[in-house]
């Protein structure tokens, strides 16, 4: 079980899976830019700029319960006529989150076209003022992902409790704090792309397997979980060599600009290595 | 997986179940293909044929007619019938199912790099497969060998990251004590409410771990309007609107009986209390004078208001009517007016007294005519107002 490596392209194979509809609307949303430059002097420049503030609030509310945003949502609510200046539109609303919110606009399915939001600054310290309930809930997500990785990527699901037992968090009983976990943990999380939930082949009673969501991908990343279970446990990353390696690995694969982006110009550094770091003039704001 | 393979096949070398795993037959067995494909034909055996063909080459079915003649013999010894063979079967398929239960069940020990209960299962599914002739038993150690070769694949992986174990449980002990375990010395917890043996985790263990954990991500924050969204609030002026009329519905209940009270008195209780105030007056008089009767017009008459003496003339008939009052004509034919006893005035009004009706007209200058000639110079009825104040 390779780490997966970030792909710069979007993968080709991917794209034969599409319906026949989904292919002409994909054509008329990924129209080259000259076309959508024509398309602009249609409309004037306050119409697009509404319809790009428009987009910027929805999306920002939509992301409230960490569920992915599918595109087929922004074009009914939001673009409505404006289909064939999508791509300009979009793309500015990116450019909106990033300079005045500092978040990222990033599209984690390709084929499905489905959009997460995530934090563009670097985190500082004594940030978390507020802790309530989603902080919990990080918690708990965090150890399943140290544990996923450590484990080389997946974990089967009965390993995760088994571990999650041993924290007082049991599958089949009421939590005080998570509620009904088992929902949480394979449903909640899923949805929110944190986590995949995959049936295990040719088991029987069916067995599932835990591995990294394209969420949990996006928002943090191999070393920086080796680095949480590194604290917990106070020791060296590097005590685990395979997982550092792996870790390591990724960290330069990704360095650059990584793709789905969207209003991408160049990021500030997406890790805190500071090894890995292309600066741009959007990092200074 | 090739080790435990070369496992299995080294004790059963020669063996009649070997055929199948060993891809080069031994030679000796040419000469009797025909003979046996003759006799595999008549037996009705054309699956294990089939089977036999599945295998690399020629060499294949002739190892499956090397089992024949064995398998013959077991058969004959079993006794020839179907009936036999299913038995047989059934018995088969059985230990298959239990065995591949059996490494279900035993998933963690199967998978232990110390234990060799895998490889044990495969070789006893070799010992199994010898007895194979169909395709229904055969799918089952299809099966069979699917499962072991997903649990070697996995056993395969374990061995590669044991160069860098990761110790759960020493995670979990370790995330407890960040959390702030409080941990007891006697084995007394075993509370339910906590699941964890050995302590008790304080109410903000969890966001102690999460505000650790969240240094780790590059969240966006939840995005919400300070002070909330905007909500239409229809149900508040409704209440007001209630509440004012409860409020204008009570004063007003208040201000009815009052009003109530006023109109009883002006209308009916006045009239009585006239009637009643005139005939104790007609008795004083004539307690005063028992035998002379009273000038009617000096009892009615008020010199001073015509309107009243027309009202004395009409609470003075209702004394006359309820025959407290008699009126009569003197010698000088002018009406005069006597009480009558009560008990005289009832019992004659019911028998034998007559009654008379009569109707006075009184015009204004009569009034004045009458006042000059009796001279009338104060009225023997005090009017109503002033007597009230007196008795107030």
């Amino acid at each position: 079980m390779a780490p997966k490596r970030c792909s710069k392209w979007p993968d080709p194979s991917q794209e034969e899976g599409l319906a026949q509809e989904e292919e002409e609307e994909d054509f008329a949303l990924t129209q080259r830019s000259s076309q959508v430059q024509r398309n602009l002097q249609r409309l004037s420049g306050a119409q697009v700029d509404q319809k790009v503030s428009e987009l910027v609030q929805f999306l920002l509310v939509k992301d409230q319960k960490k569920i992915p945003i599918k595109r087929a949502d922004i074009l009914k609510n939001i673009i409505k006529d404006y289909k064939d200046v999508y791509p300009e539109i979009i793309n500015r609303a990116g450019r909106t989150l990033q300079q005045v919110f500092g978040l990222r606009l990033v599209e984690i399915d390709t084929k499905h076209h489905v959009y997460i939001l995530v934090s563009d600054l670097v985190r500082l310290e004594g940030e978390n003022l507020k802790q309530d309930h989603l902080t919990a809930r990080l918690g708990l997500l965090t150890v399943i992902l140290s544990f996923i990785y450590m484990r080389g990527n997946s974990a089967k699901e009965s390993d995760v409790w088994d571990m999650l037992k041993r924290l007082g968090v049991e599958p089949r009983k009421p939590h005080k704090l998570f509620g009904d976990v088992k929902k949480l943990v394979t449903v909640e999380f899923v949805q929110q792309k944190y986590l995949e939930y995959n049936r295990l082949p040719s088991t029987d009673p069916a067995e599932f397997e835990l591995q990294w969501g394209p969420r949990a991908a996006k928002e943090t990343s191999r070393m920086q979980i080796l680095q949480f279970v590194a604290k917990i446990q106070s020791k060296d990353p590097k005590t685990w060599s395979t997982q550092y390696s792996e870790a390591a690995a990724e960290v330069l694969s990704c360095s650059s600009s990584p793709p789905g982006d969207v209003g991408g110009d160049s990021q500030g550094p997406r890790r805190r290595k500071p090894s890995v770091s292309s600066s741009s003039p959007h990092g200074a704001l | 997986m090739s080790e435990a393979a070369g496992g299995g096949d080294s004790p059963h070398d020669g063996g009649l179940d070997s055929g199948r795993r060993q891809p080069f037959p031994s030679t000796s067995r040419n000469g009797a293909v025909p003979e046996h494909q003759q006799r595999r034909l008549a037996g009705g055996r054309g699956r294990q044929r089939a089977a036999g063909a599945a295998n690399e080459g020629v060499d294949g079915e002739e190892e499956e007619s090397d089992e024949e003649p064995s398998q013959d013999s077991e058969r004959s010894a079993g006794g020839s019938e179907p009936d036999g063979e299913n038995t047989d079967r059934r018995m088969l398929r059985h230990q298959y199912r239990q065995l591949i239960n059996r490494v279900q069940q035993n998933r963690e020990d199967m998978l232990s790099s110390k234990s060799n209960s895998l490889t044990e299962a495969l070789q006893e599914a070799n010992k199994l497969f010898s007895g194979v002739s169909q395709a229904r038993e055969a799918a089952l150690d299809a099966q069979f060998l699917v499962l072991a070769s997903n649990l070697g694949k996995e056993k395969a992986n374990e061995l590669h990251s044991e160069m860098t174990v990761f110790d759960s449980p020493a995670f979990a002990e370790d995330l407890l004590t960040f959390m702030g375990l409080n941990r007891l010395e006697e084995e007394e917890n075993n509370s339910d409410d906590e699941g964890i043996t050995g302590g008790f985790l304080p109410t903000n263990a969890w966001h102690k771990l999460g505000a650790e954990a969240e240094r780790y991500f590059r969240r966006s924050p939840s995005f919400h309007y300070m002070l909330g969204s905007f909500k239409s609030d229809p149900p508040v002026p409704r209440q007001r609107i209630e509440r004012q009329k409860k409020k204008g519905g009570t004063e007003e209940k208040r201000a009815m009986p009052a009003q109530l009270k006023k109109m009883e008195e002006s209308h009916q209780e006045a009239t009585e209390k006239e009637v009643e105030r005139i005939l104790g007056l007609l008795q004083t008089y004539f307690t005063d004078d028992p035998n002379t009767p009273i000038s009617f017009f000096d009892f009615v008459i008020d010199p001073n208001s015509f309107a009243r003496t027309v009202e004395n003339i009409f609470h003075v008939s209702f004394i006359i009517r309820d025959g407290f009052a008699r009126i009569k004509l003197d010698q000088d034919k002018l009406p005069v007016i006597e009480p009558s006893g009560e008990e005289e005035g009832r019992e004659n009004d019911q028998s034998a007294q007559v009654r008379n009706q009569v109707v006075i007209s009184l015009s204004h200058q009569d009034w004045k005519d009458i006042v000059e000639t009796f001279e009338i110079t104060e009225p023997m009825i005090p009017p109503p107002g002033i007597s009230q104040e007196n008795e107030s």
